[in-house]
């Protein structure tokens, strides 16, 4: 029997929220936080509107994984080359500030991670942060469980040949 | 400084989950609060309550529009995983009091009918008119699933109205159990215990079996 819609809030708004936060928190500035809440709630009424249709034998953890990318995507998107620019100057500033410190890497780690086609940052994020197996990352994405492995392994690999040219 | 020699893939994902990190408490906080705030002012609000009664633990629920479940024999999880799952859920036996006075009325037998607004929004077309035949049986009265389709003016809908009663939300308030098989015999019953709760509830009515 499929869970009731608050019990779906009760159980993933958290980790739904961390996903589009990785996603979206590239940048960490100030207002990430506002950004993300505005995003999760839009999932959530995306989700509610379309919950009746939902089938009984479905994975509602990766129908609401499929929700969030969509509206993440279409986010990331819009603000694409605002956000590129923001990167440079955050970069800029903790180049300036905090050059030999851990913040610096994991900003830079961050940014690398945001570089990556959507697809792969996605999968990334899910295997590796949000801990979906590959059949919930297939159904989130809408793809082949082979297509979902393939972009894990092509992300990590991307993101270590970037480390390795930027060190 | 990530050195290269570190960068194999254990050690990458472990950056990448330090790096990409956790959002902070408070911004979680304050969002599934906002999500729930939405959903008070969405989702119709389901109030319920529950009794004792002969036939076990008996529960119901009310909408807006009216008594929306009756149910008995079952854990409450099982009653509340039945109801509307957009619904949000309220245990207000307040509300439900008027429905549970008057069950208490007919199990002790000084109530044959009742009179409470009935909220069948749920069902489809048909399943409410079979409901709505099915209300006109009387208390100690039986019919067959053929004869509430023909009283429907569908003769040829017996086993759909056998399927529309076993989806029946309020059964006792609405008396399903009313209706039996042409040969006489009880049919389904999908309530309580099942048939045991039928011929309990015929029984008191008097029918005769």
């Amino acid at each position: 029997m499929a869970p009731r819609f608050e019990q779906l809030i009760e159980r993933h708004h958290d980790e739904l929220f961390a996903y589009l936060w990785r996603l979206l928190g590239k940048d960490r500035r100030s207002d990430a936080a506002l950004e993300v809440e505005d995003l999760v709630q839009e999932v959530f009424m995306r989700a509610y509107e379309n919950y009746a249709r939902l089938r009984p034998d479905s994975n509602p953890r990766a129908w609401l994984y499929k929700i969030a990318g969509n509206c993440a995507f279409t986010k990331l998107r819009r603000v694409k080359k605002w956000r590129e620019k923001a990167s440079e100057l955050g970069n800029r500033a903790l180049t300036s500030s905090d050059s030999a410190g851990r913040a610096h890497s994991a900003a830079r780690l961050r940014s690398l991670v945001g570089d990556l086609p959507a697809r792969q940052q996605a999968c990334v994020t899910l295997r590796y942060l949000q801990d979906l197996d590959y059949s919930e990352i297939a159904q989130a994405l809408n793809c082949s469980e082979e297509s979902a492995r393939a972009n894990v392994y092509q992300g990590i690999q991307r993101l270590r040949a970037m480390l390795k040219e930027k060190l | 400084m990530i050195k290269p020699q570190r960068i194999n893939q254990s050690s990458m994902i472990q950056q990448l989950r330090s790096a990409l990190g956790d959002p902070p408490p408070t911004a979680l906080a304050r969002s599934e609060a906002r999500v729930k705030r939405w959903l008070a002012q969405q989702a119709p609000l389901i109030r319920w309550g529950e009794m004792n009664s002969p036939l076990g633990r008996l529960f119901v629920a009310v909408s807006d529009r009216g008594l929306c479940a009756v149910d008995f024999g079952r854990s409450e999880a099982d009653f509340l995983a039945r109801l509307d799952p957009l619904a949000r859920l309220v245990k207000e036996p307040k509300a439900a009091a008027q429905t549970l006075a008057q069950l208490r009325e007919y199990f002790s037998g000084h109530r044959s009918g009742f009179d409470l607004p009935v909220d069948l929004s749920m069902l489809t077309p048909f399943q409410r008119s079979v409901l709505d035949t099915a209300r006109r049986i009387g208390p100690g009265q039986v019919w067959s699933y053929q004869r509430v389709a023909e009283e429907m003016g569908s003769p040829k809908s017996s086993r759909p109205v056998g399927q529309a009663l076993a989806r029946n939300p309020v059964p006792i308030v609405i008396p399903c159990h009313r209706v039996i098989a042409s040969n006489g015999s009880l049919g389904g019953y999908s309530g309580g215990t099942g048939l045991p709760a039928k011929r309990w509830l015929l029984r008191l009515e008097g029918a005769s079996l």
